[in-house]
């Protein structure tokens, strides 16, 4: 037996962090987990110049203030399909209902705004918790739920939320609710401004997504929808994660209802009574695709440009949104994002495949350096 | 010590009796094997044990204490970890994550984790060591992050059972382990199963149809035909029971 | 009041049961749920229109007419979307149906616009009087309507022999393939019932909710909330869970206020699933682990 073995210990517990015994291992994983290390520093370069991209662009000298408004609409889609992606994406928990919790996160903005004439960042964590709570609520009802009959009553829920916004007297249903101007810390905020608060809510809420599906939690999400049983003979909680996954998602689209009724600085049931968010949310994300990080970036791209290069021809937008939808499914069923990121993936792969095959060949390094790189 | 045991234990489905007052007592730091022939009731039996079924009576006891209440995920954090019979692997993801959520009990708090605080990366750290560990142990390091659905069957046998010791049980219950395995794969299961035994003090209960594979390596049978016991004690005995040679073993050869 | 509501809820319950019986027939057969369902009945809401205004054809020519064009709708969308996604995995096939929501929807409102449009009634509106209570011979006549159709479903099921073939495909797809049952042209007359059923639902609840592109949205969940109740698989389960929801949601728009009215199916639909998650007569199917 190992010194220092217990029970079903091979060493000392693995929480007190022992070290590997055998060199030969260590030697072989350290080219691996750099190479890994190295994609994911690729992965977060590129989303970083993104960020950075859109950052500057306002500068540029053909830039004008619709386009600010646009490019918002869209960082608002992207930000909902982020809430979307987390549920049925990564937890598998197919969700037609989103567009219920653009709602909350819209009403809860528009009636504060309202009433109490608050500031849109104290407007963005109180739509946001105001429909997680909701979330988690909804999560613990649907907890016996499952793949069609989910995808169904999250169909209800906003139906739901769309027949309460147009009945109960204090959200003014079809007349709807005029917003004073937005502001952020006192100051008034124009296109650019509010498309800067848009931007910077996403890097916020991409770096929280990036940070959580690669932690113990996304993979215990993951677990679930892969394999529910197995995953809970493991240890993963059911109902914890389940609502967890649907707190954290709610929270994130009812941001993004905060920002698309800011944007507009009108919220009526006329839009969100209905059922199209939910499904453009959903559409986003199948087109977009499962990787959880860029899937939402395509997606809610895409679901926004379509109808604004048809903006005369309102019904083209739906047929050609239609269209393409069938098309990606019938031609790239994984999604848009896998169809672009095949021939790299290809790559890495093949890189991955040579750096094991010549681990054999290399000296090994330092135990202490593999610790230390930044390695998770 | 007593580690597992049942007594008592009814499980019917509509009309269907599965398991009728069952009952058996796995001692620490043994093999036991569970047989019977198809539709004895041995999986449902697993289930309850695993508490992914209740029973309609009987109670179920682990280190003398009651475990009628727990729920199914909740027995990894008492040392409890099983296998399943058709595997049932996260099928798209490497060999690494299916270790990884293994000993998902191992991770710490969940919020700790979302929000990468350090005491989280340094259980991050201590999970990876303890993946790689259990990968080696199973020799699988070389297939680490290949997603398992490309492995060969018998090597995503060895997942499922890394998978199970990741979370550092004290008891693991295999559910057919060896189920649809060719000769050289069962060989090696049997040698993964012994040195879990022997080198990392684990108690095993297998339920199993493979007679070689019962007979070479539990240290005590448990006998179940039409959902009760018919019979128990160690294979040379199993091997020699009039009731079980015509319930079961004679019918086979 | 009472009985007034009570059947009205009924005549409303009537042809919501049309939707839930096509989404349930649907779901069976390919694993499909289908989102198109109420619009394939949106176009033939309005192709009814445009056959008694403009064609000036007679109401009950311009059903036919419908009826068939309908079907032949149905028969196209599986014939060019459904088809090459046949193996796919439910929620492809969810989002396809999807697609072509979205493209039914575009089309209606390209071609016919999106204001609504009010819908002939070939007879006389005034109520009639009965056993103590008022009804609108509309109401009747939806409620004969959806009786008649249901009954002819129920003899193709149990007597005839595309039927019989159904209900072992919509069993056991691999057995009925393997005993020469041809699944591909039972899935085809899958859809051509759905497009039979929703020519239905859309031209009789066209003078009622006023034909739009939009005129099905609702009817379309409250179809799906009521297949639910069947666990998307009973038919009898799903006509029951129609004439529950018209009934409920009259009395509460009539007893409570006619803003609970819409809300009434959703409430319905989630307290359902919460307690039980399969359905009210549904099989909750058992995973063999």
């Amino acid at each position: 037996m190992n010194e220092g073995a217990g029970r079903g210990r091979l060493l000392p517990a693995a929480s007190e962090g022992g070290p590997f015994v055998n060199a030969d291992l260590l030697r072989k994983r350290a080219a691996t987990a750099a190479l890994l290390a190295g994609f994911r520093r690729q992965n977060m370069i590129l989303v970083g110049l993104l960020f950075f991209t859109a950052a500057v662009a306002p500068a540029l000298p053909f830039v004008q203030d619709w386009m600010a408004t646009q490019a918002s609409l869209v960082i608002i889609y992207i930000l909902a399909a982020q809430g979307v992606s987390i549920l049925t994406g990564q937890t598998g928990l197919v969700t037609v209902g989103h567009g219920g919790f653009l709602a909350i996160g819209a009403y809860t903005s528009a009636l504060l705004a309202k009433y109490f004439a608050v500031d849109l960042s104290i407007d963005l964590v109180s739509g946001g918790i105001a429909a997680g709570l909701i979330g988690c609520v909804l999560g613990l009802i649907f907890l016996r739920l499952a793949g069609a009959f989910m995808a169904i009553g999250t169909l209800g829920f906003a139906f739901f939320v769309g027949a309460i916004v147009n009945n109960v007297p204090i959200f003014e249903g079809r007349d709807g609710i005029q917003m004073p101007h937005s502001h952020l810390f006192g100051m008034r905020l124009d296109d650019f401004g509010f498309y800067y608060v848009s931007l910077a809510t996403l890097g916020l809420t991409t770096a929280f997504v990036y940070t959580l599906l690669r932690s113990p939690v996304g993979r215990a999400f993951r677990a679930l929808r892969d394999a529910e049983k197995a995953a809970e003979s493991s240890g993963v909680n059911r109902l914890f994660y389940r609502t967890l996954a649907f707190t954290i998602s709610a929270f994130l689209t009812g941001v993004a209802g905060v920002l698309n009724a800011n944007i507009t600085g009108y919220v009526s049931a006329e839009t969100y009574g209905d059922i199209w968010y939910s499904v453009d949310f959903l559409v986003a994300t199948v087109v977009g695709g499962s990787s959880a990080l860029m899937g939402p970036f395509v997606g809610g791209a895409f679901i926004v440009m379509v109808p604004f290069y048809l903006e005369q021809l309102a019904d083209f937008a739906f047929i050609l949104k239609g269209v393409v939808l069938i098309l990606v499914l019938q031609f790239a069923p994984a999604g848009v994002c896998d169809l672009i990121a095949r021939p790299f993936r290809d790559l890495r792969r093949k890189q991955l495949q040579r750096v094991q095959d010549d681990a054999a060949k290399t000296p090994p390094p330092a135990l202490a350096a593999l610790f230390s790189r930044g390695r998770q | 010590m007593t580690h597992i045991s049942c007594h008592g234990v009814t499980v019917k489905f509509g009309g269907i009796v599965a398991c009728s007052d069952l009952a058996l007592s796995v001692e620490e730091g043994k093999i036991y094997g569970l047989i019977g022939p198809n539709g004895a009731g041995k999986t449902t039996l697993f289930n309850v044990l695993s508490r992914f079924q209740n029973c309609d009576s009987g109670s179920v006891y682990y280190r003398g204490q009651c475990i009628d209440r727990k729920r199914p995920h909740e027995m990894v954090h008492l040392g409890i970890s099983r296998t399943f019979q058709n595997i049932n692997l996260f099928s798209e993801q490497s060999t690494l994550d299916n270790i990884l959520v293994g000993a998902h009990r191992l991770a710490g708090s969940p919020f700790a984790n979302m929000l990468a605080l350090p005491s989280a990366r340094k259980t991050q750290r201590a999970l990876l060591a303890r993946a790689h560990q259990v990968a080696e142990l199973l020799r699988l390091e070389n297939h680490l992050d290949i997603p398992v659905r490309n492995l060969p069957y018998g090597h995503q046998k060895r997942v499922e059972m890394a998978r199970a010791l990741a979370s550092e049980p004290e008891v693991i219950l295999l559910d057919e382990p060896v189920a649809g395995c060719n000769s050289q794969e069962v060989e090696e299961l049997k040698d993964f199963v012994r040195m879990i035994n022997r080198e990392l003090g684990i108690t095993v209960l297998l339920v199993e149809h493979d007679m070689s594979m019962v007979m070479e390596v539990c240290d005590y049978i448990y006998v179940i035909n039409f959902g009760s016991n018919l019979a128990e004690g160690t294979p040379a005995e199993i091997s020699r029971d009039p009731k079980v040679i015509t319930a079961y073993l004679g019918d086979e050869e | 009041m009472f009985g007034q509501q009570v059947i009205s809820g009924l005549a409303a319950g009537s042809l919501y049961a049309l939707t839930a019986v096509a989404v349930v027939v649907v779901f069976r057969n390919t694993r499909t749920i289908n989102l198109a369902q109420g619009d394939i009945g949106m176009v033939g809401a309005f192709l009814a229109l445009v056959f008694i205004k403009t064609w000036h054809m007679n109401y009950y020519a311009a059903m036919a007419l419908t009826v068939i064009a309908c079907v032949a709708l149905g028969v196209l969308i599986e014939r060019l979307v459904m088809r090459r996604l046949a193996n796919a995995d439910w929620l492809t096939l969810f989002t396809a149906t999807l697609g072509v929501f979205y493209i039914l929807h575009g089309v209606a409102g390209w071609i016919w616009g999106r204001e609504t449009k009010a819908f002939p009634v070939p007879f006389d509106p005034t109520p009639i009087h009965f056993l103590g209570t008022v009804a609108s011979f509309g109401h009747l006549t939806n409620i004969v309507w959806a009786a008649v159709i249901g009954l002819l479903l129920f003899t193709f099921f149990k007597y005839t022999k595309q039927g019989i073939a159904m209900r072992a495909v919509t069993d056991d797809p691999e057995t009925a393939r393997l005993m020469g049952i041809p699944v591909r042209s039972i899935v085809t007359l899958t859809w051509a019932m759905a497009g039979f059923l929703a020519a239905f639902a859309g031209i009789l609840i066209a003078p009622i909710v006023y034909v739009s592109p939009q005129m099905m949205d609702e009817i379309l969940i409250k179809g799906y909330v009521a297949a639910v109740f069947g666990g998307l698989y009973s038919i009898p389960g799903a006509i029951l869970g129609a004439l529950m929801i018209g009934v409920t949601e009259n009395l509460a728009g009539g007893y409570l206020g006619s803003q609970f009215k819409t809300a009434t199916a959703f409430v319905m639909i989630v307290a359902l699933l919460a307690v039980r998650p399969q359905g009210l007569l549904g099989v909750q199917r058992r995973r063999v682990i």
